[in-house]
């Protein structure tokens, strides 16, 4: 049997403490405008790049809040002016990345006055470090989308932030991080007569009104037409048709999930990842992956007999992950729709992934955490692996994430230490 | 992933009720075999484990065991065996503390010794076949903590579908709650008043267990029969143990003190967080197992709940608590329904997350053996050797890590649950 090597870091890291200086150089060493840089050095990182999955016995350069280098210990010298942290048999890797969370701020994230309401925006109800947040960074996840709820078939714009920082503008990875669209069940509630059909042909006719604004606007961006009204309600298509926002939408069974990916993809041609991925959405695993349709699965992690909804396996308990990857599907991720699931057990929905049947040979829960969403979302220039250039967001923990008896132990956000549960563990 | 040993269990699971009667045996071949034996070799590599009339004949390494031509063998691979898991805190094995009719808290007086859990059992309800699907083949079902003393816990396995079947041993232990959720019985009922009730209720049966003792040794005449205490009979003889719903350290301190020191009965911590860890040296020095759950850690509040009675120590494992002190009877529970049946192993894995040690495989056995040997019934269950009832778990690797799946279950040597052959559960 393994045994968890956290304790020792955990001694490690109190040694540290206990001697303020140098715990304070290490907290802030590779932070944005510090002259100083960051060295560490562990066991094993988890580089998660296109062609390389991990890296024995690695350092990592952190400088200005980035990723400077990534290399072999013995291949990679430390520079004179960085301090040095060695992590012993501990691991690091990229922060997570959670694309369906609604723990950002307080719950106010159901503005449901119509039923598309394209220009309601969940950042007015951010509320930086709170709680749940504070924990999710405990539990590894650095970046979230935060989406409104599901109240209504558009419920408004999502933003990308950082877990950790102050204030929005610290937080802010980008706006509008998503345009959020919720199919079936929940916008259901919104009131009679919304119904799968009602809610496919609201979101038709928004997705062709809110194109047609934008393309208006490209035309006079391009000198060929006058310039348009400005409508808040559909200024967020600007950013979707330029490629600069996704369409996140909350779909599950296999006809929605089928009806999702064909109006906003094949005929509305908008970028467009599957977030909460569930039921038996599954069947149409081929159909998403021939249109680049990521996959961003929970928070159930299987789908099982349900006549009511027409789901059937012939009985059986079938992996959601699984299913998906078994199809061919090549971008699955995770997500935990926060509070459904906590936002600290995001990596538990991945495990959950590989008990019910998906294969871990090859990484996939390593990358379904972290660089799957980050390119789904379109934000993998800057976070979602430990590449050069990008974010220096890293999680040191005692063992592979999958595992929840590997505990995270150190949490860095753009080069600053913002977690040490050393100093008082919170999961 | 699943592979071809699964494929061959579904050709041959329908023919195996196994093993009993006139029968012939079953051998179950696994890549690694975790006995979880009280003291001998933990771990048995490309093993062999014999099975007949329900029980283990024998285990060992399938170069070494000879297989009888005439038992079934089943080839599982590169799966693991491990014992079936032991939960030593359950509301769930009929009905519920969480159901509209709630059975189990017949609180009449503020202690109900002579109360039975066995009274509510529900053989094959969900939760139990969700226990099977998660590993959980044994369970102490108990009354729930609405009054100090809430009556008589039953031993049962989870799965099968008649009592009869099922049962263990009953009474499987005396349920008692101090504070947390008596409180509720009563005004002027607290941790004093909780402390008083529980000493003159055990003073008074352990009087009326000598008095039964006397006279079976043919010193004394035979005592008027109180069903209300016949329960001391079994705890006097040691024959069963006193569960305690415990927590907080000073509420922890008083149960070893008071039930094990001054009253001498079995007894063992059955909840034990919240701070309770800070009695771990003692717990060990007196013999007082900890089976912890269903909180994995300790958290400050500064809220209207102030566990921690304002000490920073900031966030710390239970289990590890106990460990760190010494203690080595370390056993986990789920308080289920508080935590779902089939999540017992999700506990253990819990605390090792927290900072208890694996080296010498204790998370394992804080699923089998230690709560085995806790409740009296190691002869029987909690660990894998000959002699003892044939409950097995098929799992794709360690029982603690949720990436493992429990592919099939034996109890009492019958194939009870198998993934591939009744669908997957959990």
């Amino acid at each position: 049997m393994v045994a968890p090597v956290h304790i020792r870091i955990a001694t490690l890291l109190g040694a540290l403490a206990s001697s303020g200086l140098a715990a304070e150089r290490v907290r802030d060493a590779g932070a944005p405008g510090v002259e100083a840089g960051l060295a560490i050095r562990c066991a094993k990182a988890l580089v998660v790049s296109a062609d390389l999955l991990a890296l024995d016995d690695a350092r990592l350069l952190v400088r200005d809040g980035r990723i400077e280098s990534v290399g072999r210990a013995a291949e990679l010298p430390v520079p004179a002016g960085y301090e040095e942290l060695d992590l012993g048999s501990a691991w690091v890797m990229p922060g997570l990345v959670d694309l369906h969370s609604h723990v950002a701020g307080s719950f106010d994230i159901n503005g449901a006055v119509y039923q598309t309401n394209t220009g309601l925006r969940v950042k007015t109800s951010v509320v930086p470090g709170n709680a749940r947040l504070e924990r999710g960074l405990a539990g590894g996840v650095t970046t979230i989308l935060f989406i409104p709820g599901s109240a209504t078939a558009m419920g408004g714009e999502g933003v990308l932030l950082k877990t950790a920082g102050r204030v929005f503008e610290e937080m802010l990875v980008r706006d509008p991080g998503s345009l959020k669209l919720a199919q079936a069940d929940n916008p259901k509630g919104w009131g009679w007569g919304m119904g799968r059909l009602t809610i496919n042909w609201q979101i038709r006719d928004t997705l062709r009104r809110g194109l047609a604004y934008a393309k208006r606007w490209a035309a006079f961006e391009a000198g060929s037409e006058a310039e348009p009204a400005l409508d808040p309600q559909w200024e967020v298509f600007r950013a979707l048709l330029a490629r600069r926002a996704q369409v996140s939408a909350h779909t599950q069974a296999y006809q929605v999930v089928a009806m999702t990916v064909r109006q906003v993809v094949a005929e509305a041609g908008l970028p467009l990842y599957i977030d909460h991925g569930t039921f038996d959405g599954f069947l149409a695993a081929e159909y998403a992956e021939s249109l680049d349709v990521p996959a961003i699965l929970g928070p159930r992690s299987m789908s099982s007999q349900n006549k009511g909804r027409g789901i059937d396996h012939d009985g059986r308990f079938l992996g959601v992950a699984a299913e998906y990857q078994r199809r061919g599907h090549s971008r699955i991720g995770f997500n935990t729709d926060a509070p459904i699931v906590p936002q600290e057990e995001l990596a538990l929905q991945s495990a959950m992934g590989v008990r019910y049947g998906f294969d871990d040979s090859e990484g996939g829960t390593i990358l379904g955490l972290t660089l799957r969403p980050a390119q789904a979302a379109g934000i993998d220039d800057r976070v979602g692996s430990l590449e050069r250039g990008k974010d220096a967001d890293l999680v040191v923990l005692g063992g592979h994430p999958s595992d929840p008896r590997h505990a995270v132990e150190l949490v860095f956000v753009e080069g600053r230490l913002v977690y040490d549960a050393s100093q008082g563990r919170i999961w | 992933m699943t592979s071809a040993p699964a494929v061959l269990l579904l050709a041959l699971a329908p023919a195996l009720v196994a093993g009993h009667g006139d029968d012939a045996g079953v051998a179950l071949k696994a890549r690694k075999v975790l006995t979880c034996s009280w003291d001998g070799p933990q771990v048995v590599d490309d093993a062999v484990v014999l099975l007949r009339d329900g029980k283990i004949e024998k285990v060992g390494r399938a170069a070494e065991v000879g297989i009888p031509s005439s038992y079934a063998v089943i080839d599982y691979g590169d799966r693991w065996l491990a014992p079936g898991m032991v939960e030593l805190h359950c509301h769930e094995a009929g009905a519920s503390l969480y159901s509209f009719v709630n059975d189990l808290n017949d609180t009449v007086y503020l202690a109900n010794p002579g109360m039975r859990a066995s009274a509510a059992v529900e053989p094959g309800n969900h939760s139990m076949n969700m226990a099977v699907a998660g590993g959980v083949t044994t369970v102490l079902y108990i009354p729930g903590s609405g009054s100090n003393i809430g009556g008589q816990g039953v031993l049962l396995k989870t799965a099968f579908d008649t009592y009869a079947k099922k049962l263990v041993r009953d009474p499987g232990s005396l349920k008692v709650a101090q504070w947390g959720n008596p409180e509720s019985w009563g005004p002027g009922v607290g941790m004093a008043f909780e402390n008083w009730n529980t000493r003159n209720t055990f003073k008074r049966g352990i009087e009326y267990a000598k008095a039964w003792k006397r006279h079976a040794d043919g010193a004394g005449p035979e005592p008027p029969r109180d069903v209300q205490f016949d329960v001391w009979r079994d705890l006097y003889a040691e024959q069963i143990a006193v569960s305690t719903h415990t927590q907080m350290y000073q509420v922890v301190l008083m149960t070893i003190t008071m039930i094990r020191g001054e009253l001498k009965m079995p007894v063992f911590l059955d909840h034990s967080t919240i701070g309770g860890w800070l009695t771990g040296a003692l717990a060990k020095e007196m013999g007082v197992p900890a089976i912890v759950g269903p909180r994995s850690a300790d958290t400050v509040s500064r809220g209207m709940i102030n566990w921690q009675r304002n000490r920073h120590e900031g966030f710390r494992g239970v289990a590890a608590g106990y460990q760190e002190r010494g203690h080595d009877m370390i056993g986990f529970n789920t308080d289920s329904p508080v935590i779902p049946q089939e999540e017992l192993s999700l506990n253990a894995a819990m605390g090792a997350r927290y900072g208890m040690t694996d080296e010498h495989m204790q998370i394992v056995r804080g699923l089998t053996i230690v709560p085995a040997r806790t409740a009296k019934i190691d002869h029987r269950v909690g660990s894998l050797e000959a002699g003892k009832d044939a409950d097995i778990l098929v799992v794709t690797g360690h029982p603690a890590d949720p990436r493992t799946s429990v592919e099939a279950v034996w109890v009492n040597g019958e194939s009870v649950y198998d993934a591939e052959r009744d669908g997957r559960r959990w």
